[in-house]
């Protein structure tokens, strides 16, 4: 497939406006909605930066995918991108492996796939390093405890 | 396994969030992760939500199953899988677990993941329905512009030159073959929109179609029910009898004559008028308390049937329908055919109920009321009938030993019609009205007023309480007397089409309280006053024999051999829409909605007034296909859409309408 956007497509956020007209779409057709004005809304949530947006348009887009079943491979794409937005990398990573598996030559669900492993990696190694700089602070406030203890000994 | 968990509650080396807060107790962490995930369930809960619901479920269990997981294993995997700040997320914020929650996708339907044959992808959709929302979309579009200005440039002869220009209209093309894929796209995501319309409307035609079933299914019960209601009402009528007899005897008082008397009188007084004629003469002792069969409850199931649709169809006679008509839809029919026999059905079964005897030529017109019958023969006489002393077993058309004659009733319309029992109609005769001296052409009753037309020129004015007639009007007179008011001009003109002598003299007429329609062969619609037995107005119009007519209240429509139906006004007695057909109207009839006309094809021609629209009706549109051509339809009658017509040969059809 190669009629997917890449994730920096994600990055770039609609603006208020344009994400309105897109709202009123979905909410004009209410009962009735399509899958495309569903997915046009939950697409424009999705390249939002609030968190809170973001939920709703990977919610709206496992819709899709729960009704719609001529659509989930290209689903599971949004799904991953959407959860990758969101940070969650296992999520994203489950979906994103599972579209692989399918379509093994996909080139935007590799890059996808370099993407999380890129963000988990970099996160990780943050982690790391707070938790180690916690645990050295602690080691010293610990050793000078116990030196004043010792002293007062 | 607790000994397992035991030893792994030990601060994990590796860096799982949990290390951040490994000084205090992991076991404690976890126990308010279960805790923040059993608020967040009853946070849910109210939600309501039906389809997120159960995949809520699954989510939390899975949730749960995470935390069961002892911490080592946990945070090794998660190391792998994820980052420290998704794992926190996804264990601590019930705003988190919500949202994962109702965007969970179960894993049954990770796995059934089809293979796509879709033109285009959603993304593809979005991009082209909103060009201008993606990057791609506004660059191209600048370019276009750009590239349009271009090419106004060069053919106002500023003719561009060198490498940039190549570029320049390279771009152009670029875009402009950018903006064909993305019609392209747009083209497919409206047929596949299409499509996506015409499934959920199968999926509708399929639930309307369940839903008629059951309509028809209860619709058959509630007529089965009705028949009971109306056997056990006949039997307790019989019971109250036998009880008042027994109550009558006991007594033996003196005065036992005078009390047999009263109650006779009150009987008489409850029944309708017409019952009174013939108990008078009838013998004392009656078989059988005439059955009431008036239906107390109105079907409706050819209402939700398409327009058009043949409900049935039965071989009633042997020879050309002259008269038919009904009382009400899947109510009773009568029908007359120049074999001279007139017959009665119940439309319900299909099923001949019987036949009535006593004209001695073929019935020309019939009027069915409340189960009053009015038939106008070639004799000259004019019979009224009760069809509901009629001995039908109605039961008997669905169950019991009549079952298979029943199936071929109506299965096949060319079989011989079952022959109902002989005598079956012999109580229905009321009475006959004779007077006029030649056949009857035409003949309508409203309440106890009944008025007939004949070829004898005059039409008569009967009242059915007592049995007689109680006026005569002579058309030609009425005519006579208007050309001398006013020189002539709407005199007796016979029209070319008459000259035949086919039509009847009185093509049609109505009768409502003392107001009185009558078509005649002149093509004049003349409408009297029975109060003073004069013309009050003279419609002019048809120039060939009128042979139907009706009116409400508002208009009064007729149709004629000149091929033309009229629509007047009746206030104005001026046209209010006329329209044609290739040959001459023999019969005609209007509901709310819809006006019908035999007209000389195998069809009926139905116009609807509601949406202005004709159309055909009949056996002529479905037997085309197959090469057959049924007869000419003669006659056709309609209420409440349910539609009746009789053709040449003797079959009588049922359509919605």
């Amino acid at each position: 497939m190669t009629q997917l956007p890449y994730a920096i497509d994600a990055e770039t956020p609609l603006s208020q406006a344009e994400l309105d007209v897109l709202r009123a779409q979905y909410e004009k057709e209410d009962v009735m909605v399509g899958v495309q004005t569903k997915f046009n809304y939950a697409w424009g949530l999705v390249k939002s930066n609030v968190r809170t947006d973001q939920h709703l348009g990977v919610m709206l887009l496992s819709e899709i995918f729960r009704t719609s079943p001529e659509r989930r491979r290209e689903c599971l794409y949004y799904l991953a991108l959407g959860n990758y937005k969101l940070g969650n990398y296992a999520q994203a990573r489950k979906y994103n492996d599972l579209l692989l598996e399918n379509e093994p030559g996909n080139l935007q669900a590799s890059n996808l796939q370099a993407l999380i492993d890129d963000k988990v990696a970099k996160e990780g190694l943050m982690g790391v390093a707070i938790v180690s700089g916690v645990a050295v602070a602690a080691g010293v406030i610990g050793g000078v405890l116990l030196r004043n203890l010792g002293r007062k000994r | 396994m607790a000994n397992f968990a035991q030893r792994n509650e030990f601060p994990d080396p590796p860096s799982s969030p949990e290390d951040e807060s490994s000084v205090i107790s992991t076991r404690g962490l976890e126990a308010f992760g279960r805790k923040v995930t059993t608020t967040a369930s009853h946070l849910m809960a109210p939600l309501g939500d039906p389809t997120a619901h159960p995949h809520y479920q699954s989510a939390l269990s899975e949730v749960h199953k995470q935390l069961r997981r002892p911490a080592l294993q946990r945070s090794v995997f998660s190391m792998a899988r994820t980052t420290p700040t998704d794992l926190v997320r996804s264990t601590l914020s019930s705003r988190e677990i919500q949202s994962r929650a109702l965007s969970y996708v179960p894993d049954e339907m990770l796995k059934n993941i089809p293979e796509d044959d879709n033109q285009y992808s959603l993304f593809q959709g979005f991009q082209a329905t909103f060009p201008e929302f993606t990057e791609d979309g506004r660059k191209h579009r600048r370019r276009v512009s750009r590239g349009r200005k271009l090419l106004e440039e060069t053919e106002h002869g500023a003719v561009p030159e060198g490498p940039q220009a190549v570029n320049k209209l390279r771009k152009e093309k670029a875009s402009m073959m950018h903006q064909l894929e993305m019609l392209g796209v747009r083209k497919n995501m409206a047929s596949s929109e299409i499509r996506e319309i015409d499934n959920k409307l199968a999926n509708l035609a399929g639930m309307r179609k369940i839903i008629l079933e059951r309509l028809a299914g209860l619709e058959q019960e509630e007529a089965l029910l009705e028949h009971e209601i109306v056997e056990v009402e006949g039997r307790l009528e019989e019971a109250q009898e036998l009880a008042d007899d027994a109550e009558a005897a006991a007594l033996q008082t003196p005065t036992r004559s005078d009390d047999e008397a009263d109650e006779r009188g009150e009987g008489f007084m409850s029944q309708s008028i017409y019952e009174k004629l013939p108990s008078a003469n009838s013998t004392p002792s009656r078989p059988r308390k005439p059955r009431n069969i008036r239906k107390k409850s109105m079907p409706i199931l050819h209402e939700h049937f398409k327009p058009g649709t043949m409900i049935r169809s039965m071989r009633a006679h042997q020879d050309n329908i002259t008269a038919l008509d009904f009382d009400a839809p899947f109510g009773m029919m009568v029908s007359a055919a120049m074999d001279d026999s007139v017959r009665v059905w119940d439309l319900n079964a299909g099923r001949c109920i019987g036949m009535l005897e006593g004209h001695t030529a073929s019935v020309r017109t019939l009027q069915v009321e409340d189960n009053i019958l009015a038939t106008g023969s070639m004799d000259a006489t004019i019979r009224l009938w009760d069809l509901s002393k009629a001995h039908y077993d109605p039961q008997g058309s669905q169950f019991g030993r009549d079952d298979e004659d029943d199936g071929i009733a109506f299965e096949n319309p060319d079989d011989q019609p079952v022959d109902p029992p002989a005598g079956s109609m012999s109580d229905c005769p009321l009475f006959t009205l004779n007077a006029h001296l030649d056949e009857i052409t035409a003949l309508h009753f409203k309440d106890n007023i009944l008025v007939s037309g004949s070829a004898d020129k005059t039409l008569r004015q009967w009242d059915l309480e007592k049995g007689r007639c109680v006026q005569t009007l002579d058309v030609m007179w009425a005519a006579a007397q208007a050309s001398a008011m006013s020189a002539g001009d709407s005199t007796w003109r016979q029209t070319n089409r008459a000259a035949d002598g086919s039509a009847d003299f009185v093509g049609a007429l109505q009768v409502f309280e003392s107001a009185l329609a009558c078509g005649t062969a002149d093509g004049m619609v003349r409408l009297w006053d029975l109060r003073s037995g004069q013309v009050h107005r003279s419609l002019v119009g048809h120039t060939g024999p009128v042979t139907c007519l009706q009116f409400d209240d508002v208009h009064l429509v007729t149709g004629s051999l000149d091929r033309s139906i009229r629509i007047w006004d009746l206030r104005t007695g001026s046209i209010y829409d006329a329209y044609a057909y290739d040959n001459a109207i023999t019969s005609m009839m209007f509901d709310t909605r819809r006006i019908v006309c035999a007209a000389g094809e195998d069809v009926v021609k139905v116009y609807d007034k509601v949406e202005g629209r004709h159309w055909d009706c009949g056996a002529g549109i479905a037997e085309a296909e197959e090469g057959k051509t049924p007869a000419i339809v003669e006659r056709v009658r309609i209420r409440d859409g349910y539609m009746v017509e009789g053709r040449r040969d003797g079959i009588v059809g049922v359509w919605t309408c």
